[in-house]
């Protein structure tokens, strides 16, 4: 009897686990319980791509602006409807925020939701462009006019207007990469559209410089290679008189409650990226990954962990799922939630809108 | 002069039949720890040895050991240190077990105390212990104080590990304490526990001194009693970064070798 009720158990297990497995299109275990590229290669990949692609990102304010605010997301899981990123980005162009950053886990990895998050990029590109840059009558001092050419007043890149390139884009859009962006070879999709998961920029502001630094933790570490161009001096290269330092990465280290994933760095690192943040001065450590908010100061610097912007936790939307901070000075800064309020619409409304809806 | 022992040349002389003798079960295992003993000899150049639960071998006996830890991690690279613990019985139930822990590369001290409760239930052997942990990371410092409660099931051939962990840590003035960390552990042997050497497989999120989060270290394990008093160990343990899919990322590769003395 006791061997018979094992093999049921067994059978049962195997079955369960067939019924799983061959009801995903993607059925290897491997994208489930390995992500499929390493930090190491993702960074190496990326500073390669920064140099190739000439990214300037470095934004500078008129001497007539003092302050400036830029909103924070996370955790959009993109998959047929990217509605909530949309709205994201809508608010803030709207909003006359300088940047969006977004925390990583931006999208389900399949090639359709990619192609929807793109989708969403290419529309929000075109609406910033449309709000934002100027028609560029100047060069070398000579004037010059090009109907077409048009400038970005905070980089000084051009643009024409009706190229929505993803990569560089003049899209004032920045995310990490996140632990479910790298499964099932998503790091080939996700670097298609963003080519770097670690880069820096700075905002010139009253003559200092507020900086900006992303770092890739979506294998739960910084890996040796990103870790050795910290040390090496990656984000002191150009040391300016900064005001404050920004850092954005998906893992979390502090954990909001019994109920949420603890952090997964491990002990020594997590102690390493607290001591590197006092080095660095930083006003706020922004993380994603656990779906939670969380809030402290530690380390005389300020943790924000973000709780996720996605409709499978949020169905209805939320008053807190965004952050808007608004820089006003040395350390000083103010910090608004942000509603998303959008609800996950239909598959018709989605295909009359051209987006790929597939079986999630 | 270990080598040429007459048990050693008697389970040479086993391992050659098995290899001649394909089909058979007992010859199978033992192909099996041959290639596992080969690989753990290989792996402790850098290898390291888990010694603060010291399984239940029959006999309650004070022992001493020490050992020498070596690896690789992302932060400082090459690392080195040495473990030394003492483990004390009261009696069949009781113990108390200290340690010590130096890793000079890391910059890494600890000590820690444990209790330990030892019940036999039927063909198990339970182990209820509490433990306290102090770590101080000087390059970055910080202070860690960590407290454990676990307990351990043994059986012949494999022992099961759950418990708890309470983890708190001071930096620059601050302090934060987080929420209870599971505590788990896996270890399964080739053989029976009372054996005179043993390869083991192990999965688990802590090692002598440290309690990890949700990060599962694996590896393998052995020992060899060279005499009654007198044990090698060593450990070959692999600390990844992450978990589930963020697992494509080691954090750290480390190793420890080192001696038990027991007194009879």
């Amino acid at each position: 009897m006791k061997k018979q009720t094992t093999y049921i158990l067994i059978i049962s297990a195997l079955l369960a686990a067939s019924v799983m497995f061959t009801s995903c299109e993607k059925v290897s275990p491997q994208g489930v319980l390995i992500g499929n590229t390493s930090v190491d290669d993702r960074v190496k990949q990326s500073l390669v791509n920064f140099s190739a692609f000439e990214v300037a990102w470095d934004k500078s304010l008129p001497d007539t602006v003092l302050e400036y605010s830029f909103i924070v997301g996370s955790d959009s899981h993109i998959t047929n409807d990217p509605g909530r990123l949309e709205e994201m980005l809508n608010i803030g162009i709207d909003s006359g925020d300088l940047f969006f950053c977004h925390l990583g886990d931006l999208a389900d990895t399949k090639a359709e939701y990619y192609s929807n998050t793109e989708m969403v990029i290419r529309n929000a590109t075109e609406k910033w462009m449309d709000k934002n840059l100027v028609p560029y009558t100047k060069e070398n001092g000579d004037v010059y006019i090009d109907t077409l050419l048009y400038e970005d007043p905070y980089t000084g890149n051009l643009y024409y207007k009706n190229n929505y390139f993803i990569f560089p884009s003049a899209l004032p859009f920045y995310p990490v990469v996140g632990n479910h962006d790298i499964t099932h070879n998503g790091w080939a999709l996700y670097s298609r559209l963003f080519k770097t998961s670690f880069y820096e920029f700075t905002v010139k502001v009253g003559g200092k410089y507020d900086r900006f630094i992303f770092l890739d933790s979506a294998n739960g570490t910084l890996g040796k290679y990103q870790i050795d161009e910290i040390e090496n001096g990656f984000f002191q290269r150009d040391k300016k008189d900064i005001r404050n330092t920004f850092v954005f990465t998906h893992t979390n280290i502090f954990r909001p409650s019994l109920n949420e994933f603890a952090s997964t760095y491990c002990r020594e690192e997590m102690y390493y990226i607290l001591d590197k943040l006092a080095d660095w001065n930083t006003t706020i450590m922004f993380y994603g990954h656990v779906h939670a908010w969380d809030e402290r100061d530690f380390g005389n610097v300020h943790h924000i962990t973000m709780p996720s912007m996605n409709f499978v936790d949020h169905p209805n939307g939320g008053d807190d799922l965004l952050v808007r901070i608004t820089v006003t000075g040395d350390h000083e800064y103010k910090m608004d939630k942000v509603g998303l309020h959008s609800k996950e619409r239909s598959k018709t409304e989605l295909e009359a809108l051209g987006y790929y809806v597939t079986t999630k | 002069m270990t080598l040429l022992s007459k048990r050693n040349i008697n389970f040479a002389a086993q391992i050659t039949n098995c290899l001649i003798m394909k089909n058979h079960t007992t010859c199978f295992l033992k192909r099996l720890a041959l290639i596992l003993l080969v690989s753990s000899t290989i792996s402790t150049a850098t290898a390291q040895y888990y010694s603060g639960d010291h399984t239940f071998d029959g006999e309650h006996k004070n022992e001493l050991s020490g050992s020498l830890t070596t690896g690789n991690n992302i932060i400082t690279g090459p690392a080195i240190g040495n473990t030394w613990h003492y483990k004390h019985y009261f009696n069949s139930h009781w113990s108390v077990d200290g340690g010590l822990n130096t890793q000079y590369t890391k910059q890494l001290y600890g000590i820690k105390g444990k209790g330990e409760y030892h019940l036999k239930i039927r063909s198990f052997h339970m182990f209820a212990s509490a433990e306290y942990m102090f770590n101080h990371y000087h390059m970055f410092n910080t202070n860690e104080n960590i407290g454990n409660m676990s307990v351990r099931f043994e059986r012949g051939y494999w022992d099961i590990t759950l418990g708890g962990s309470l983890i708190g840590y001071n930096m620059m003035g601050d302090h934060y304490t987080e929420p209870l960390t599971l505590t788990f552990g896996a270890h399964a042997t080739l053989r029976p526990r009372t054996h005179h050497w043993n390869v083991g497989l192990l999965f688990r999120n802590y090692d002598d001194f440290y309690y990890e989060n949700w990060n599962i270290n694996w590896g393998l394990d052995f020992y060899w009693r060279l005499k009654p008093q007198w044990k090698l160990f060593g450990e070959f343990n692999v600390r990844p970064a992450g978990s589930m899919s963020q697992l494509a990322s080691k954090y750290e590769t480390t190793g420890k070798v080192g001696v038990i003395y027991r007194w009879r």
